[in-house]
């Protein structure tokens, strides 16, 4: 009789138990079909003082298409762009939900843009919905625009299905900054209280619009207050040890031809000493390169050949380095480097007496670059090709 | 309340239905024509037994009794009947008893003394003589019918391996068993279950290798069964499960000799049950349900990968498509860009939510294997699976279900044929269900309270004693050589810990093939 009594009891508890599971139903389910994908957001500043934001939302219809019927063909442009505006990101945002009939979804979103008049207001109070919201990601690329984010997002690119995409794979392919929500906000927070995004770009040519990922746009206490171009980019990318893929095109002494050299990897290392009350920066760059393209008749094979340009690239990778601290410390006096964070780590008593001071100390900070290049290969020819032994030049 | 009349009602229709048999408990009588009235009240309308009535040497009076088409009457001609019939004077000074006995030329005979033990006899079709003037009678093992011909197993297939499969007649099943095994280590313990049917039930084992406690077990748990009848091995293994109401199979059913000499091997206990090619093997564990006979046939490289790859596509038959609902109602920022968009894409035109789509897709398929496995021969199954992609296809271009979906139950469906034993692949699809309601409405979270309630039943689940998830839980590292992989033969030097601990070893180490070893 207990036992009976038991089992009824265990009946009961695991219904019980098994019932509220389902009770709940299905509260927070949305169908792929109710919701609309945002794959890149643009965020404007407009002449009233308010936030314009830009979604690019896909519309499945005339992307995928395959699997569906008849109207896959007359679905119409891949993605469109729809404008909101409000006193912050989220209320443009509901804004912008009263013209789309589908439920706005942000966890697809690959590009923030960011427009040149919100960027010289200010972009670190905008940031905050990108933390704080649930469904953006974190691993969206940022970009600076220089003019209207929201056209940036309207150029239907050739190759790819958005902009965004186009946007994020030129981000990927690292010839600029590649810059994440997550990499913003860590910035944002650091103590040189300057940032460097990426500039995109619309490049007009007769086959129609592209994107371009071109130069740096810079950040000083939260504003902009300048834009690089693409050679001191590269530069930028040298001293915060992003370089990835770079290509040294150089004429070597006493000859009308060039050499192409492509980069294989490096290392930069930022070395802060404090001298008498003196700050000083060294800078450290290891780095290897291979031969791609010989115009010249040297014998790549020679090592006092090797050893020479090893040298010419020394210099020509100081001199970038240089190009871009007159610009960047002496210039905008905003700390991109990470000069800062370098000088706390290892000095952290010194940088609390002069953190206050840092606006006025950093661009006096004396900066030593060492370079040290090693071409690793000739690739795959020895000597010159198409010249007779005999006619290599030696030196 | 009523459970407890219920109860109590069961119990005495036992009782009542047990004691017409102490009736019948009579010793055999002296007088020829008494046994007879009674063996013919026993047999009252049974046209199929035979009363054959003839004189010993012309003296005494004698009585054949036999089942029509369950004994060879032509021996009972040849070796019963004529040296009885011509018996001379001299043999006539014998007792009849004795005589019968010097005369019958049959191998396998047995005194019976009761009417009850006439009627077993009779039943398993073995002759019976009664004469006058004698109160013990002779049953003659001369039993004969027809069965089927050894076959190779139609459910087991493999592509290396023996092809022959157990077959409905016991002797034929237990006389191959005796074959791969010639030791009379093997013991083969028979018993009768069913009150009408009385189907002979044996249980096999290697003595030294299976535990004692265990083959006690097995004898208590079969001994404990009242039933009217036996009609396939299934039936017996609900009665014996330690857990009746968990989906998975607690016993391995098996129609193959090679499988269950292993599993006797290994210290484990099989049940032969007359009238069905399929026997139980016990106890087993969730590993050894994955496990394919031909995995120990195989090259070792090869069957470790066919293991793998069995692990991996159970973990898809149980959960892909939950994880596909899950997915694309809650968790859409999980799946890859491009991907959710041809998803998003093929799904513009679909009607039902997701959860719809999948029972649809899920049940429809369920639907068409089992009509496929109804129609006649094998070949039914594979016209069941194109006429299912048939379906799907025609489904898709009407715009009722998705294209994704039909590949997501496609391949659960392929999962869940990959897994060897139907029983387990049975109980996997069926947990899908409750798994893609709780996808459903809680998403990830529900599949993984899901997850955790099935890992939780696996590890309370036991088969006769023994952890359902060893040698996973509790850990054993040695026996990672063959469940996680499936190390080389010379390198299987145990048994499995918990059936074979009696005799540990069951080979010598070091026997790794090597050129050294040749020079010895």
């Amino acid at each position: 009789m207990k036992l009976l009594q038991n089992k009824g009891k265990q009946l009961l508890t695991i219904t019980l138990c098994v019932i509220p599971i389902f009770l709940s139903g299905c509260w927070d389910r949305s169908e792929v079909n109710d919701l609309a994908l945002i794959v890149g957001m643009g965020l404007d500043r407009t002449d009233e003082g308010d936030i314009e934001l830009s979604a690019q939302i896909v519309n499945p219809k005339a992307m995928g298409g395959q699997g569906s019927s008849e109207n896959s063909q007359s679905g119409g442009q891949p993605v469109t762009v729809k404008t909101g505006t409000g006193k912050t990101i989220f209320d443009a945002r509901s804004k912008l939900q009263e013209k789309v009939s589908r439920r706005l979804f942000e966890g697809h979103n690959r590009i923030v843009v960011i427009g040149k008049a919100l960027a010289e207001r200010g972009i670190r109070q905008h940031i905050d919905f990108f933390a704080r919201f649930p469904n953006p990601r974190l691993r969206a690329n940022v970009f600076f625009a220089d003019g209207k984010a929201s056209e940036i997002l309207k150029i239907m690119p050739n190759f790819e299905q958005d902009s965004a995409e186009v946007a994020r794979e030129l981000a990927e392919l690292r010839i600029g900054m590649k810059v994440t929500t997550k990499d913003l906000l860590q910035q944002l927070a650091s103590e040189s209280g300057a940032t460097a995004l990426p500039r995109i770009l619309v490049d007009k040519s007769d086959s129609g619009e592209e994107l371009r990922v071109n130069g740096t746009a810079v950040f000083k206490h939260n504003q902009l207050i300048g834009q690089i171009d693409d050679a001191l980019t590269r530069g930028l990318l040298w001293v915060t040890d992003e370089i990835e893929t770079a290509s040294v095109t150089l004429q070597p002494k006493d000859a009308k031809d060039y050499i192409s050299f492509k980069l294989l990897r490096s290392s930069t290392e930022l070395i802060p000493t404090i001298k008498n009350g003196k700050w000083k920066m060294t800078i450290t760059i290891t780095s290897e390169d291979d031969v791609v393209e010989n115009e010249t008749k040297l014998d790549m094979m020679d090592p006092k050949i090797i050893d020479k340009l090893q040298k010419q690239l020394n210099k020509r990778i100081r001199k970038r380095i240089k190009m871009v601290l007159d610009d960047v410390q002496e210039g905008m006096e905003a700390d991109v480097f990470g000069f800062a964070d370098a000088f706390h780590r290892k000095y952290p008593k010194q940088w609390k007496k002069a953190e206050d001071k840092w606006d006025e100390t950093f661009p006096e900070i004396e900066v030593a670059i060492k370079s040290d290049v090693k071409i690793r290969r000739p690739g795959r020819s020895g000597g010159p090709q198409g010249v007779p032994q005999d006619k290599e030049a030696t030196e | 309340m009523i459970w407890r009349n219920r109860r109590k009602k069961g119990k005495t229709g036992k009782q009542k239905a047990l004691k017409p048999s102490k009736q019948e408990q009579d010793t055999l009588f002296k007088h020829i024509t008494e046994n007879e009235d009674q063996l013919r009240m026993i047999y009252q309308d049974c046209s199929d037994v035979i009363f054959h009535a003839f004189t010993i040497g012309g003296n005494h009076q004698a009585l054949l009794l036999y089942i029509d088409g369950l004994s060879n009457t032509e021996e009972i001609d040849d070796s019963v009947l004529s040296p009885l019939m011509t018996a001379t004077e001299s043999d006539q000074e014998q007792q009849v008893d004795t005589l019968i006995k010097n005369k019958v030329a049959v191998t396998d005979t047995k005194e019976v003394h009761t009417f009850s033990d006439c009627v077993q006899a009779i039943s398993a079709g073995k002759p019976v003589i009664l004469a006058d003037k004698s109160s013990t009678g002779l049953s003659l093992g001369l039993s004969k019918w027809e069965k089927r011909a050894v076959e190779s197993p139609e459910a087991e297939k493999v592509v290396r391996g023996p092809r022959e499969g157990f077959v409905e007649t016991l002797s034929v099943n237990t006389s191959m068993l005796r074959r791969r095994i010639r030791s009379p280590k093997l013991k083969i313990q028979s018993i009768e279950v069913g009150r009408y049917t009385k189907t002979s039930v044996m249980i096999t084992y290697v003595e030294g290798l299976a535990d004692n406690t265990l083959i006690e077990e097995v004898t208590t748990r079969l001994n404990r069964i009242d039933i009217d009848g036996v009609l396939e091995s299934g039936v017996i293994e609900e009665f014996i499960e330690d857990d009746p109401y968990s989906p998975f199979p607690q016993v391995l059913a098996t129609e193959r000799p090679d499988i269950v000499t292993s599993s006797l091997l290994e210290g484990r206990v099989t049940i032969l049950v007359d009238g069905t090619p399929f026997s139980l093997v016990v106890p087993i564990t969730l590993y050894s349900l994955l496990q394919s006979n031909e995995d120990y046939y195989r090259r070792f490289l090869m069957s470790t990968a066919t293991r793998w790859l069995r692990y991996l596509f159970l973990v898809i038959a149980l959960l892909l498509p939950s994880l596909y609902v899950a997915l694309l109602t809650y968790h859409q920022e999980m799946i890859p860009t491009s991907l959710l968009i041809s998803m998003a894409a093929s799904r513009e035109q679909v009607p039902f939510p997701a959860l719809v789509e999948v029972l649809l897709m899920e049940v429809t398929f369920e639907a068409l294997r089992e009509a496929g496995v109804r129609l006649p021969k094998q070949v039914g199954s594979a016209v069941s699976i194109v006429g299912a992609l048939v379906i799907g296809e025609a489904a898709v271009s009407a715009g009722i279900v998705s294209a994704p979906m039909v590949i997501v139950v496609a391949i659960t469906g392929i999962a869940s044929f990959t897994i060897p034993r139907y029983s387990t692949a049975f109980a996997i699809r069926m947990l899908r269900f409750p798994m893609i309601l709780l996808a459903a409405t809680l998403g990830l979270l529900g599949i993984m309270l899901g997850v955790i309630t099935i890992i939780v039943h696996l590890a309370t689940l036991r088969s006769f004693g023994v952890p359902y998830l060893s040698p996973m839980a509790p850990m054993h590292f040695y026996e990672m050589k063959d469940t996680m992989i499936r190390a080389p033969w010379w390198k299987l030097n145990k048994r499995p810990r918990l059936t074979g601990k009696y005799n540990k070893y069951r080979q010598s180490s070091g026997q790794k093939p090597d050129p050294i070893r040749g020079e010895e």
